[in-house]
């Protein structure tokens, strides 16, 4: 099931933030959407998300029309720039959040909720820190408390909005490689923002480079690193 | 300690140490004079002829009556206001739309406008001679110089004061704690029940006390709509008024004395959430 | 909790709607009359209980006379009104027509059952040496009387003082405008009601003589003490013929008619009269005013309204209107 999108567009009063983008991620692979501020990449997660609406355009996951979906009922693991935890929730209760507001019918019982927190404590490598608040973790530990609230929803998708933005440079190697990993064994696929060219590079099977609200190339990192498709992407990389 | 510094000139953020006394001792003075002799005179007046006597004030019909009209409109106010409170600045903060800097302005309206015109307004829409005033005394209907009157006088006073409290906290604290909400599939409901209340809980609670105070301790609007039927429409504060006027001071600083302990109480309540939360309110100030 | 005050709220909101043995009047007054009122209100319910076995409750509502009457007229549901002045009583019949035009030919004696009239109140002793209207302006003496735009009472004062220099001799218009305005230059504070002034003058300690009422007079003298202040009567003064009346439109809206025009009709019989007497009001009764000589001295002249100003229409619109006589001569803060 690729994720196909098709000419989405976006403007923000009378500004356009995305004139009409295409890009079809095959499943499982690691997207890097990469491109200086203002090029419309965090948008273009956001709609991909239900954060945002586009004007126009079609994004369809398989069979499913994504765009059909309100985002509550799109099961996108969304993670946030600055986490965006539940600061007056415990970890344990962060993870589980998705977990609890779903309808009575479908909601997997207490004990098994419990048993679902602890396994994804443990794949973040947070056991034992369920009862901790958000305030009482370091930066890099908060990011994988997101991760493991996006994963518990069993998400269709990853989508990673500057996962690394606000970490410093040692935390933030570490928690690429887990990442990338993490990803492999999961076999999610994973769209993630970032402005960083070393970073895309590093991690994804496929970058994006976006400018103005368009698409300048899409291809394997080696590819865009050997063959830029146009000035932009070689003046962007070899900055 | 300062024995031991090498240089003798002050670091650019440490003031002297006389313009700090004369500073802190005028402004101890200021609000001593100002705020705090003020309340402990009409304790001392209240109790100048005893405290039984200054309960018996307070124990009388037209007394309790009043205590009990201020109760009753702040019970109806607050509801009222902590809904549209929370609606009006969950808006604000979280959506844009069209007038939206409009609706911010006029949410201050009732802190710009003199109480008596709010009374006043209310005169002119439900009066006998405003627009519906016929109506309302052909349907047998008494809005102003009652209850409702009251209530809506007081409703205006009191509008501002928990969705200024809840605007900044909400605005601070931005819309990416609601957006992973719902991303996680939490519906609208849920998400305002599990993730915004929550959050602005501290903030919404300092919002009811003021309210709260202003609601009962509110003169001029209600004094206009009032119509002063002593034992009916009279709140606490215009019977205060009505002793002192009777030449029964001790009976109004008595009352005077509940109203200021009423504010005592808001501020002793608002000092314990302060001291008592600490750690939370701070964590819900962080990103 | 909820329902406590949820019951709380329904009694209010139903304390409105009378039972059938019992009835409700609402009395909207002045600003000195709370303790006649008090008194007479449960006289009447005593009475009323005596010959009907009807319980009845007098509510009170009390504030300067204009503003009162403004309430009113915007939809205060007054059964009776008892105003300082007949001038406020035709207001409500013009503006909000609840009441016939003719209501004053509607009771004896102008509708006003009782009279009163404007004296000085002086601290003890008399240390200026205060006797006549004349002795207000000397030099440093500070007058303590409420504003006349807002309160009733206050307009009788100026009236009063305006007589007197009409009547001087070779008095006229011209001189009589320069004494008012001589007058007020030594009002330090204008309250808005008389009994606003009176606490300026007796509880605040501002002013060497207070203009006020002859009842306020007494009261003040009873509430602080005849050994502080005392009253001076000057050989003229006014006639005050403080109204009563019912308002038509909502005693019939209330089926209180009966009642409201028995309590009215209560303010001239003995009983009520006696209780007016008692609380320095003058009782139109002559017996029960001479009995009460040692209160209610005898004034060499009291004008009048009616006969020495035109009646309170044209005394309004030539005085006290905006732009009018009184906007004139005085000037704020001077």
């Amino acid at each position: 099931m690729s994720l196909v999108i098709a000419n989405i567009a976006k403007e923000f009063g009378r500004y356009p933030a995305l004139k009409g983008v295409s890009l079809t991620l095959p499943t499982g692979k690691f997207v890097a959407l990469l491109g200086p501020s203002g090029s419309g990449k965090t948008t273009l997660l956001r709609i991909l998300g239900g954060l945002e609406i586009p004007d126009a355009g079609s994004a369809r996951l398989g069979d499913t029309d994504l765009l059909a979906m309100p985002a509550r009922l799109r099961r996108t693991g969304f993670v946030f720039q600055n986490y965006a935890l539940f600061r007056h929730m415990t970890v344990a209760d962060n993870i589980a959040f998705g977990l609890k507001v779903r309808p009575r019918a479908n909601r997997p019982p207490k004990a098994e909720i419990a048993a679902r927190v602890e396994t994804l404590l443990e794949l973040v490598q947070l056991d034992g820190l369920g009862g901790r608040y958000p305030s009482q973790l370091s930066g890099g530990q908060r990011q994988r408390v997101a991760l493991a609230r996006a994963l518990a929803i069993e998400p269709r998708m990853l989508l990673l909005d500057e996962p690394f933005g606000a970490l410093d440079a040692k935390v933030r190697k570490e928690l690429r490689g887990w990442l990338r990993s993490l990803q492999q064994r999961l076999e999610l696929t994973t769209v993630f923002v970032t402005h960083d060219q070393e970073e895309a590079f590093a991690l994804a099977d496929l970058v994006a480079v976006m400018n103005l609200g368009r698409i300048e190339q899409f291809g394997t990192p080696d590819e865009v690193r050997r063959a830029p498709a146009t000035p932009f992407v070689a003046d962007f990389i070899a900055s | 300690m300062s024995a031991k510094r090498p240089y003798r000139y002050r670091g650019p953020r440490e003031d002297a140490p006389l313009l700090r006394l004369i500073l802190s001792a005028l402004a101890i003075g200021f609000i001593g004079l100002f705020l705090v002799l003020p309340v402990v005179l009409v304790f001392a007046e209240a109790l100048n002829s005893g405290l039984a006597f200054a309960l018996d004030a307070i124990d009388e019909p037209d007394a309790r009556s009043a205590i009990r009209l201020s109760l009753i409109a702040a019970a109806i106010t607050l509801p009222l206001n902590i809904v549209f409170g929370v609606a009006a600045s969950w808006a604000i903060a979280k959506f844009d739309f069209p007038g939206k800097s409009f609706l911010t302005t006029l949410i201050d309206l009732p802190y710009a406008i003199s109480p008596v015109v709010a009374g006043m307004i209310y005169l002119l829409v439900f009066g006998l001679q405003g627009w519906f005033g016929e109506y309302l005394r052909d349907a047998d209907v008494q809005i102003v110089f009652a209850l409702p009157g009251i209530v809506l006088a007081t409703l205006f006073v009191s509008f501002p004061f928990v969705a200024r409290e809840l605007i900044p906290l909400m605005q601070d604290q931005g819309r990416t704690e609601e957006e992973a909400a719902i991303s996680l599939g939490a519906s609208g409901f849920q998400t305002f029940l599990r993730v915004t209340l929550p959050n602005i809980k501290w903030g919404l609670m300092y919002g009811v006390l003021l309210c709260n105070a202003r609601a009962m301790g509110e003169f001029g609007a209600v004094s206009v709509v009032s119509g002063h039927i002593r034992g009916l429409t009279n709140t606490m504060p215009l019977h205060v008024e009505v002793l002192y006027n009777d030449y029964q001071s001790v009976g109004a600083f008595a009352v005077a004395s509940l109203l200021a302990l009423l504010a005592l109480v808001t501020l002793a309540l608002k000092a314990l959430l302060e001291w008592r939360y600490a750690d939370e309110i701070a964590a819900a100030h962080r990103h | 909790m909820n329902r406590f005050a949820l019951s709380l709220f329904l009694a209010a909101v139903l304390a409105g709607a009378a039972e059938a043995d019992s009835v409700k009047l609402l009395n909207v007054s002045y600003d000195p009359t709370r303790e006649l009122y008090r008194a007479i209100d449960a006289a009447f319910a005593k009475d009323w209980k005596a010959k009907t076995g009807q319980d009845v409750t007098i509510n009170q509502s009390h504030g300067g006379s204009g503003k009162q009457a403004r309430s009113v007229i915007d939809g205060l549901d007054a059964d009776v009104v008892t105003l300082a002045l007949a001038y406020d009583i035709d207001a409500i019949a013009q503006h909000a027509k609840l009441l016939p035009g003719n209501w004053i030919k509607r009771l004896p004696n102008n509708s006003a059952p009782y009279t009163s009239t404007y004296v000085f109140l002086v601290r003890k002793g008399n240390p200026w040496k205060i006797k006549d209207w004349g002795d207000l302006v000397k030099p440093g003496v500070q007058v303590i009387t409420p504003n006349p735009k807002t309160s009733g009472g206050a307009r009788w004062a100026y009236l009063a003082a305006w007589a007197y220099a009409m009547h001087l001799p070779g008095g006229n218009a011209a001189k009589a405008k320069a004494f008012v305005a001589e007058l007020f230059k030594h009002v330090p504070v204008l309250d808005t009601g008389a009994r606003g002034s009176t606490l300026t003058f007796v509880q605040r300690g501002i002013g060497d003589v207070q203009l006020t009422w002859e009842n306020e007079a007494h009261l003040a003298l009873k509430e602080f003490g005849s050994d502080k202040f005392e009253i001076v009567y000057p050989p003229t003064s006014i006639l005050a013929e403080p109204s009563v009346a019912l308002v038509d439109r909502n005693v019939d809206r209330h089926g209180t008619r009966k009642v409201a025009e028995a309590y009215l009709r209560f303010l001239y019989s003995p009983l009520g009269q006696e209780i007016e007497a008692n609380n320095y009001y003058r009782p139109r009764d002559p017996q029960l005013l001479a009995a009460h000589a040692k209160e209610f001295p005898k004034i060499g002249k009291l004008y009048t309204v009616d006969a020495d100003f035109g009646g309170w229409q044209k005394a309004n619109a030539a005085h006290f209107a905006d732009g009018g006589i009184f906007d004139q001569v005085y000037k704020p803060g001077r």
